[in-house]
């Protein structure tokens, strides 16, 4: 059964908290789209800037929003 | 039930790329000629059938990875998610077929889309299409590789997205068999 939303994803440039994981403050960079199991969103997060850019994709469930963009 | 990037190729992609092969078949069309413009159409079509089936690739490869983590306990899901993301080929690279190994050899098993029966004309279709893809978007100057076709034409590159067609198809049905195989329940 897909998972069913009543919110718009998540925009992009929300700061979040990826929950059971050692980021801290990470931003929303891009949302990927449904494709989590059962269509769970999934979104592209920019967890390090410096000395390189690292990013991880990530569902909707395992965020917290810390600050909205 | 294909996966969601799979129906995604079908159902927003695939309508997108028919507009751009529509624009080039009018092109053709025009009178008088405009071979200019027409060579710019191609070289455009060229540009995003590379472009979507580098996305379609991105797409059923994050698709794969969200499924596969899920199913790991929560703790683990952050650290798998960094490794499944990092350094990924498919990222800043052409969708070629060694570039799409790279990244779907991961899940633990060596991909090969060359093994069916339209396998290695389309894998060798795709291998001409990115040669061109980077032609077009770098102004390349140097000679094309042996094989490749000396000029574009719309035919060619409709030959060439038919094999994208193929090799998405295949790709949805070889990874579906590979999770299947590693989670003992179809992933979609």
């Amino acid at each position: 059964m897909p998972t069913q939303y009543l919110t718009e994803p998540m925009k992009v440039g929300t700061v979040v908290k990826i929950l059971n994981s050692g980021y801290g403050r990470a931003k929303i960079a891009e949302y990927r789209g449904p494709l989590g199991p059962n269509g769970a969103r999934v979104y592209r997060v920019l967890v390090q800037k410096k000395p390189r850019r690292v990013y991880i994709e990530v569902r909707e469930d395992q965020l917290e929003v810390m600050d909205k963009a | 039930m294909p996966s969601a990037a799979f129906t995604r190729w079908q159902n927003d992609r695939t309508p997108r790329l028919n507009e751009v092969e529509a624009h080039c078949a009018a092109v053709l069309a025009l009178a008088p000629p405009n071979p200019a413009f027409f060579d710019e159409s191609l070289r455009g079509f060229v540009l995003h059938l590379s472009a979507h089936f580098q996305g379609f690739c991105r797409d059923l490869y994050t698709e794969c990875s969200q499924i596969w983590i899920s199913a790991i306990p929560a703790g683990f899901q952050a650290t798998a998610q960094a490794q499944f993301s990092a350094h990924l080929a498919l990222e800043n690279g052409n969708p070629d077929h060694n570039n799409i190994k790279r990244d779907f050899n991961r899940f633990g098993f060596l991909l090969n889309l060359q093994a069916h029966a339209m396998g290695p004309q389309q894998v060798t279709d795709l291998g001409h299409l990115n040669i061109w893809r980077n032609k077009a978007a770098h102004q390349g100057t140097r000679p094309l590789p042996g094989g490749v076709p000396a000029a574009l034409s719309l035919p060619i590159a409709q030959s060439w997205r038919a094999s994208c067609d193929g090799l998405a198809d295949v790709l949805d049905v070889i990874m579906r068999g590979e999770l299947l195989r590693i989670m003992g329940v179809m992933p979609w």
